[in-house]
């Protein structure tokens, strides 16, 4: 993998995730983020941190991207959500717009 | 809008019982709930039919709108909880039977409370109110049809900032309503059923916003001239008098006057002294008025409703001149013409919606209704249109008049319920791209009429009532994946198990017939019983039937039995014995 081609997302306690771009993109914070023209010190390093999201909570966002990925190009398979995740993973979600 | 994860999370919480149990302890997140999440989570808790008091206790810091309307289950106890939700904007709890005055009193001294809506809660009375009148932040209060009399109605006085009031059904008398003159915000009024009259309809002139007055079914008989107002509801009043001394100017962009009657000066001037420059809905449906001569000066109107009026033809040029931005027009149950459905083509460029029903009108109707060229909806019922047009010289019953409608390519909706069409004239019908919507009902149909319909690729709805049906062409009928709902109400002809086997084939599709009572969804298809012999028998015949292909040349099918067989097989339908009816649909289907 190209180091352009990836992002490096941050969770709360400090644990990095690196994944495709255009994974990270299903995301429309992320994207914004991501293609902004202004000086964004994200769109320069490929990094992005996310205070507010736990590394469970952030595993699990990534996960949701890949699966996205796949159900768009028709694998119609189910994401599993475990019930005591759902209530952070939403409010991640919400903040992420995706 | 609600992302597609969030939709997920919101699934995966409200799965069950068990896993509410697994969210429902983490305090510091729902208090971290944006207020959109936890109002879309409590909603979908509801449905899930997983919500009950002490579970609404987690939602207390961060729902802001919660909509209970119509759940029998909320009562007393859900009221207490409601009661301490300190960021609560907006509560819909009409027609929850269960809440009561003392209910009530659990919401005293709510601080954020704009919005509350009780309508139909029969047990709130005047002295629910009393709890009531404590939240100062009160903006919107819904109470029409609950027990609240003229002392409650007094009391809310003292909700200054009431925007919106509606008091519908409520015994609201002259002096009931001057004591609310202190309401100087309102802007939407509803007093229908009231026993509010002139001398109590002055007090609106202190309403200096109020853009939406209804004062339907009351013994007001003045026009109010009002200078805000935009939207007026007049129904079923007596109107004697519209705008006296100079007429007021004010932005009216819909009137309502279903079932008014107008006399003295209102019948000859009507809406002479109105300003309607506007106005853009007008229901005169059912009214007395029998002069138009208003009707030109409302250049803006789009939804023009005189259906039960007493007038003809020579109305029809008033609707012309103003025809241009008309897109709902309803001429039911009126006295005319063919003659004046030509007097409109050409003047409606947009009219997208046309009722005719219960006119006068024939097939050269249908001729002229085919020059409109928005047109989506088209109802016909109960005329005299017939599918034929004569025309000398050509073959009697060779010029179909619903081919012309092909040239509508925006229709969707069509009605032709009681009017005298066969099924050679339904013919034209089996090209028609965009229907959607399509409703017979004449005894003179068969089987062949389904036959053309099957290639309407996207109607969702078939009415073909009271026709003469049999199984055979009910098993032959391919629909289109699209049809949701065929009507077969009347269709005596046919048996329980032709419609049982029917439904089965398509258990996407809800049949409606005498025969049929509930059918649950996953009871067809899915989970098939043991078939007794005679079901099985019919269900072999089916599939054969199924492969075969119509003859052009349809018989109606009633030729097929004489008067004495139609008479018992009228009979047995209704009457027989499962049993004995398998066998009779069986030989009915192998003859």
């Amino acid at each position: 993998m190209k180091k352009e081609d990836t992002v490096k997302l941050i969770s709360a306690e400090g644990f990095e995730f690196v994944i495709d771009k255009e994974a990270a993109m299903v995301s429309q914070t992320i994207y914004n983020m991501l293609t902004s023209p202004g000086s964004f010190a994200e769109t320069q390093h490929g990094e992005v941190t996310f205070p507010e999201i736990s590394t469970t909570i952030l595993e699990k966002i990534c996960k949701y991207f890949y699966w996205h990925l796949q159900f768009a190009s028709g694998k119609e398979t189910e994401f599993p959500i475990e019930p005591e995740l759902t209530l952070e993973l939403m409010m991640a979600a919400n903040y992420l717009h995706t | 809008m609600e992302s597609e994860l969030v939709g997920l999370c919101i699934e995966a919480a409200c799965q069950s019982r068990e896993s509410v149990e697994k969210w429902r302890r983490q305090r510091r997140s729902l208090e971290r709930l944006p207020s959109q999440l936890a109002d879309a989570l409590l909603r979908r808790l509801l449905t899930r039919r997983l919500l009950y008091p002490s579970l609404l206790e987690v939602f207390k810091h961060s729902a802001e709108e919660i909509d209970l309307r119509g759940e029998n289950s909320v009562d007393a106890e859900w009221m207490a909880y409601l009661g301490g939700f300190r960021n609560l904007r907006s509560l819909k709890v009409s027609d929850c039977h269960r809440v009561t005055s003392s209910a009530l009193w659990a919401m005293t001294g709510m601080t954020s409370l704009k919005e509350l809506d009780l309508s139909r809660c029969l047990k709130v009375t005047d002295a629910g109110i009393q709890h009531l009148i404590s939240i100062s932040s009160l903006e919107k209060l819904y109470a029409s049809e609950t027990g609240v009399t003229t002392n409650g109605i007094v009391l809310l006085s003292s909700l200054k900032n009431l925007s919106v009031l509606d008091l519908g059904g409520l015994p609201v008398t002259d002096q009931a309503l001057s004591s609310l003159k202190a309401l100087t915000k309102l802007q939407y009024l509803d007093l229908w059923g009231s026993k509010v009259s002139n001398k109590g309809a002055a007090v609106f002139q202190k309403f200096s916003k109020l853009s939406f007055l209804n004062i339907a079914w009351t013994n007001v008989t003045k026009f109010p001239n009002l200078s805000s107002l935009e939207c007026l509801n007049m129904s079923n009043c007596t109107i004697n008098s519209i705008l006296e001394g100079d007429g007021g100017k004010a932005p009216l962009s819909k009137l309502i006057f279903s079932g008014a009657t107008f006399i003295g000066e209102a019948e000859a001037e009507a809406f002479i002294y109105v300003e309607t420059s506007f106005l853009s809905f007008l229901d005169l449906s059912k009214s007395s008025l029998q002069k138009f001569c208003f009707l030109p000066s409302m250049k803006a109107l789009k939804h023009l409703d005189l259906s039960f009026v007493m007038i003809g033809d020579d109305l029809v040029k008033h609707i012309a001149c103003i025809g241009v931005d008309l897109k709902n027009l309803n001429l039911s149950n009126t006295r005319l013409t063919s003659a004046g459905v030509e007097i409109l083509v050409g003047h409606v460029p947009n009219l997208e919606v046309l009722s005719l029903s219960s006119t006068l009108i024939d097939d050269v109707a249908v001729l002229y209704i085919s020059n409109m060229p928005l047109m989506k909806v088209v109802d016909l019922s109960n005329t005299n249109v017939k599918g034929f047009i004569h025309r000398a010289g050509a073959e009697p019953r060779s010029v179909l008049s619903l081919q012309a409608l092909e040239s509508l390519s925006h229709l969707e909706m069509l009605n032709l319920e009681q009017t005298r069409v066969q099924d050679d004239a339904l013919k034209p019908l089996s090209s028609f791209q965009e229907l959607r919507n399509l409703s017979l009902r004449s005894t003179s149909l068969t089987d062949l009429s389904l036959h053309y319909l099957s290639s309407l690729p996207k109607l969702t709805n078939l009415s073909i009532r009271d026709s003469v049906l049999t199984n055979f062409g009910l098993a032959s009928f391919i629909p289109s994946r699209t049809l949701k709902m065929l009507d077969l109400r009347g269709c005596w002809l046919l048996t329980e198990d032709a419609i049982l086997s029917f439904s089965k084939n398509h258990p996407q599709i809800e049949v409606r017939h005498e025969l049929v009572h509930i059918l649950p969804a996953d009871n067809i298809g899915s989970s098939r019983p043991s078939p007794s012999r005679s079901t099985s028998r019919t269900l072999l015949v089916n599939k054969k039937l199924g492969n075969i292909h119509i003859s052009p040349c349809f018989v109606d099918q009633r030729l097929k039995y004489s008067k004495q067989e139609l008479l018992e097989l009228q009979y047995s339908s209704i009457h027989a014995s499962p049993l004995d009816r398998g066998i009779n649909t069986s030989q009915m289907e192998l003859n």
